[in-house]
C-alpha cells in the first residue's frame, strides 16, 4: 500500500476535530494529500477544514471509499481506533500518538496482521512521498523529491538529516517514520522489500536507535537480498544509560540486548555503512548521489 | 524501564512467587536477622551486575559490612549504587532460568525455560525444546510453560508449572515487557526466585497503580522515570559531572548529539526531549530543565537545539528568555542552535533580549562553538 500512495489516494483522518488534529488536516491538505473526510464520534455531522465528519470509519469509508487513515487520537485511544479502521476495511493506518501502552500495541499489531493491513506507528511523525503527499506531520522543509528511501525510528533526527540533505539538493523517494516504540506496526525489515522494488529509490537512509532488534533484523534481511541497494545508517544512543529508556520507550538497552555495538556489527556485516555523525552520512550521500 | 531487583522481587512476592529472605540496606547493615551465609547485591537497574562486581557472597557479618562499604556510593554502568539487597544464600538447589519476554516482530510472548541458569545463560541457544512463542494471554503462556516443563523430573514439574503460571498472570496483569528469573532455584521446598529482572512499560503506569507506587517510593533510584511521570517529558541525567547541558527537543536527535559530543571529547550532562510542540506558551518546562542543569556543578555550556518543523521559533525564543530570567542558577554561556519556522524573528528576539546567546542555524557550527567554549573554560 505504501508504494502505491499518490496525491490521488483518498485519506480519512480519525480524531480530525481536536486542536492538533484539525491543524494537521490543514497542513496535510496544503501539502497535497487528498484528505476526504474526518472521523469523530463526538463531532459527527459537523465539518473540519471543509470536510465532512463521520461518526466512525465504516460511515466514512462508505461515503468516500478511502483505504488509508491517519489516526490522531490519544495514546489510550489508539487500539480502539485501529479496531474501528480495520472493521471498515482500511488497509493502511498511520498513528501519531506518543506513549501507546505496549500491551495495547501487541493487540493492535496482531489485529492488523490478521487483517492483512499495514500499520505505521504507534508513535510515528508520519510518512511521505515527497512532492506528492504526506500522512502525519513530517516538516515540509525536510521533504524534497529525490532518490533516497528514508526509514527512521526518530522524528527529529530524520528531520535534521532530511533537511540537510534537501538543502544540499538531495531528496527522498519514500520517507517512513516507523517510530521509537518497542512494539510497533511496520518495522525496518518490513520496508526493505518495498525500497528495493521501488524504482525511484536508489539508496536507503536508515536512522536507527539503540534498543530492540529492528536494525539487526533489517541487516539480516539485507544480507539475504538478491539485488541490494546502498544503505547509509545512523544508530543514535551509543551513550545511552543502560536500563533507562532515552525518551523513546523502545530505546532501552539491558545487558547485551539492543546495544550500538551489536547493531553496528550486524549492519556493517550486511554491507551497510554506519556513520559516527550526521555530517559524515550527509557527506557520503552527497558524494554518491549529487551530480558530479 | 528496568526495575531494581528488590522491586522486581516485590512484584514476584505479590504474585505468590517465593524469594530468598532478604533486607535492603542503604548503609552499613544493622544486626542481621536473616541466617547466613549471605549474598550482597548492588541495587542498580542494569544487567551483568555479577560480572561487574556488584554481587558478593559473604560468610560473616563483617564480610557483609565490608561489601556494603565498598558497593554503596560506587557506580555500575553509569548508575550510582544507592542500596544493596542482603539475602540468605540458597543452598541445595538446582538453578533454572525462566523468562517471559515480548517478541515485537511476532506480536507474541516468548517463554523460555532452561535447566541451567546462572551468569552465562546467554550462551544457551534458544530451541524448540526450551523456548516457545505464544499469543499474549495468560492461559496460552501457562500452557507453553506446561509443555516446556514436561521433560523435567515429575517432582519438579508441578512447582515449575505453578511458578510459571503465577509469572504469566503477573506479566499480563501488570503489562510487563520482560519478566526474567535467573537463577530460579528449584529444591525440596519448591521454587525460589534468586533474581528478578523486570522491565515495566512506563506508558502503562498511569493504569498500573502498584507499579506507580514502586517508582514513587524510590525517587533516588528512578529520578528519570519520576520526572517523566510528573512532568510529561523526558530528561535523563547521563553524567552528573557532565559539562554540557542540553535543552533539546526530539529523542533521536538528542541521543545523537550526546554521541557526537562524546566522540569529540565533550562530557554531556543530560538527555532531554522537551517537546516544543507541547509548550503552548508556558515556560514551565524550560524553567524546570534549566533549573536541573543549573544545579549541576560542572556545567560549562548550555546547548539549545530546536528543529522547528511546526513550532514557531519566535515564540520559543521568548519563552527561553523568560525562563532564563526565572533561573538565576543557569549561569553558563549559551549556544542556541535553532532552525526552521520563524528563525529570523527568533534571532532578532535573542539579539534584543539576550545578546550574550550565540545563535547558530547550522548544527556543525553550533557544535564548534560548544567546543570553543569548553576549550576556553579549561585552563
Amino acid at each position: 500500500m505504501i508504494g502505491q500512495l499518490s496525491r490521488h489516494t483518498p485519506v480519512i483522518v480519525q480524531g480530525a476535530t481536536g486542536r492538533a488534529g484539525s491543524a494537521h488536516v490543514r497542513r496535510m491538505k496544503d501539502y497535497g494529500t487528498n484528505i476526504v473526510a474526518g472521523v469523530s464520534a463526538r463531532a459527527a455531522g459537523t465539518s473540519v477544514e471543509g470536510l465532512p465528519v463521520f461518526a466512525d470509519c465504516r460511515a466514512a469509508v462508505a461515503a468516500t471509499g478511502a483505504q488509508v487513515s491517519v489516526v490522531m487520537v490519544t495514546p489510550n485511544g489508539v487500539l480502539a481506533a485501529i479496531e474501528d479502521a480495520l472493521g471498515a476495511g482500511i488497509k493502511l493506518m498511520v498513528t501519531v500518538a506518543e506513549g501507546v501502552p505496549v500491551h495495547d500495541a501487541l493487540r493492535a499489531g496482531r489485529l492488523v496482521r490478521d487483517a492483512g493491513a499495514t500499520w505505521v506507528g504507534a508513535s510515528t511523525p508520519g510518512l511521505a512521498i515527497p512532492g506528492e503527499m504526506k500522512l502525519g506531520f513530517l516538516p515540509n522543509v525536510s521533504l524534497r523529491p529525490g532518490p533516497l528511501g528514508m526509514m527512521s525510528k526518530s522524528g527529529t533526527l530524520s528531520y535534521e538529516t532530511g533537511y540537510r540533505l534537501a538543502t544540499m539538493g538531495l531528496g527522498q523517494s519514500i520517507w517512513v517514520g516507523v517510530g521509537g516504540d518497542p512494539v510497533k506496526g511496520v518495522r525496518f525489515p518490513d520496508l526493505l522489500d518495498l525500497f528495493l522494488k521501488d524504482e525511484r529509490t536508489r539508496g536507503i537512509v536508515l536512522i536507527g536507535e539503540v534498543g530492540g532488534s529492528e536494525e539487526e533484523d533489517f541487516a539480516d534481511a539485507l544480507a539475504k537480498a538478491k539485488n541490494p541497494k546502498p544503505v547509509y545508517a545512523l544508530v543514535a544512543g551509543r551513550g545511552a544509560k543502560e536500563g533507562v529508556a532515552m525518551g523513546h520507550a523502545g530505546a532501552l538497552t539491558f545487558g547485551d540486548v539492543g546495544t550500538f555495538t551489536s547493531k553496528q556489527a550486524r549492519l556493517e556485516a550486511a554491507g551497510a555503512r554506519v556513520f559516527a555523525t550526521i555530517e559524515d552520512l550527509i557527506a557520503a550521500c552527497g558524494r554518491d548521489y549529487l551530480p558530479k | 524501564m528496568l526495575l531494581i531487583e528488590a522491586d522486581g522481587k516485590a512484584l514476584l512476592q505479590a504474585a505468590g512467587i517465593a524469594t530468598p529472605h532478604g533486607v535492603v540496606a542503604a548503609e552499613l547493615a544493622p544486626k542481621l536477622k536473616i541466617p547466613g551465609p549471605w549474598i550482597v547485591k548492588a541495587q542498580v537497574p542494569v544487567g551483568g551486575r555479577g560480572k561487574a562486581g556488584g554481587v558478593v557472597r559473604c560468610e560473616t557479618e563483617a564480610d557483609v559490612n565490608t561489601a556494603l562499604k565498598r558497593l554503596i556510593g560506587a557506580t555500575i554502568k553509569g548508575h550510582q549504587i544507592q542500596a544493596c539487597l542482603i539475602e540468605s544464600a540458597v543452598a541445595n538447589s538446582d538453578e533454572y532460568y525462566l523468562s517471559l519476554m515480548i517478541d515485537p516482530a511476532q506480536y507474541g510472548v516468548r517463554v523460555t525455560l532452561l535447566r541451567e541458569g546462572g551468569v552465562d545463560v546467554e550462551q544457551n541457544k534458544p530451541s524448540a525444546a526450551n523456548n516457545r512463542l505464544c499469543v499474549p494471554n495468560e492461559s496460552e503462556i501457562a500452557s507453553a510453560i506446561r509443555k516446556l516443563a514436561a521433560s523435567e523430573p515429575p517432582a519438579r514439574q508441578s512447582t515449575l508449572i505453578d511458578t510459571g503460571e503465577k509469572l504469566a498472570r503477573l506479566f499480563m496483569q501488570r503489562e510487563l515487557m520482560l519478566a526474567e528469573i535467573n537463577p530460579l532455584f528449584v529444591g525440596a521446598n519448591g521454587c525460589v526466585a534468586g533474581d528478578a529482572k523486570i522491565v515495566i512499560d512506563l506508558d502503562a503506569v498511569h493504569r498500573q497503580p502498584e507499579l506507580a507506587a514502586l517508582i514513587e517510593a524510590r525517587p533516588a533510584v528512578y529520578p528519570d522515570a519520576i520526572r517523566k511521570l510528573h512532568d510529561g517529558f523526558d530528561y535523563v541525567e547521563v553524567d552528573p559531572d557532565g559539562e554540557i547541558g542540553l535543552l533539546t527537543t526530539g529523542a533521536g536527535l538528542s541521543m545523537m548529539l550526546i554521541d557526537e559530543m562524546t566522540a569529540r571529547g565533550g562530557k554531556p550532562l543530560n538527555f532531554c526531549d522537551i517537546r516544543t510542540g507541547l509548550l503552548r506558551g508556558d515556560p514551565t518546562r524550560i524553567v524546570k530543565v534549566l533549573g536541573w542543569i543549573g544545579a549541576r556543578p560542572n556545567v560549562k555550556v548550555l546547548l539549545v537545539n530546536i528543529f522547528a518543523g511546526i513550532t514557531d521559533l519566535a515564540e520559543f525564543a521568548n519563552l527561553l528568555c523568560i525562563a532564563l530570567e526565572r533561573t538565576p542558577a543557569m549561569k553558563a554561556p549559551i549556544v542556541a542552535r535553532i532552525v526552521g519556522n520563524g528563525f529570523d524573528n527568533a534571532r532578532t528576539i535573542f539579539a534584543e533580549k539576550r545578546p550574550d546567546i550565540a545563535v547558530e542555524e547550522a548544527l556543525p557550527a553550533a557544535l564548534n562553538r560548544v567546543d570553543a567554549i569548553l576549550r576556553g573554560a579549561r585552563p
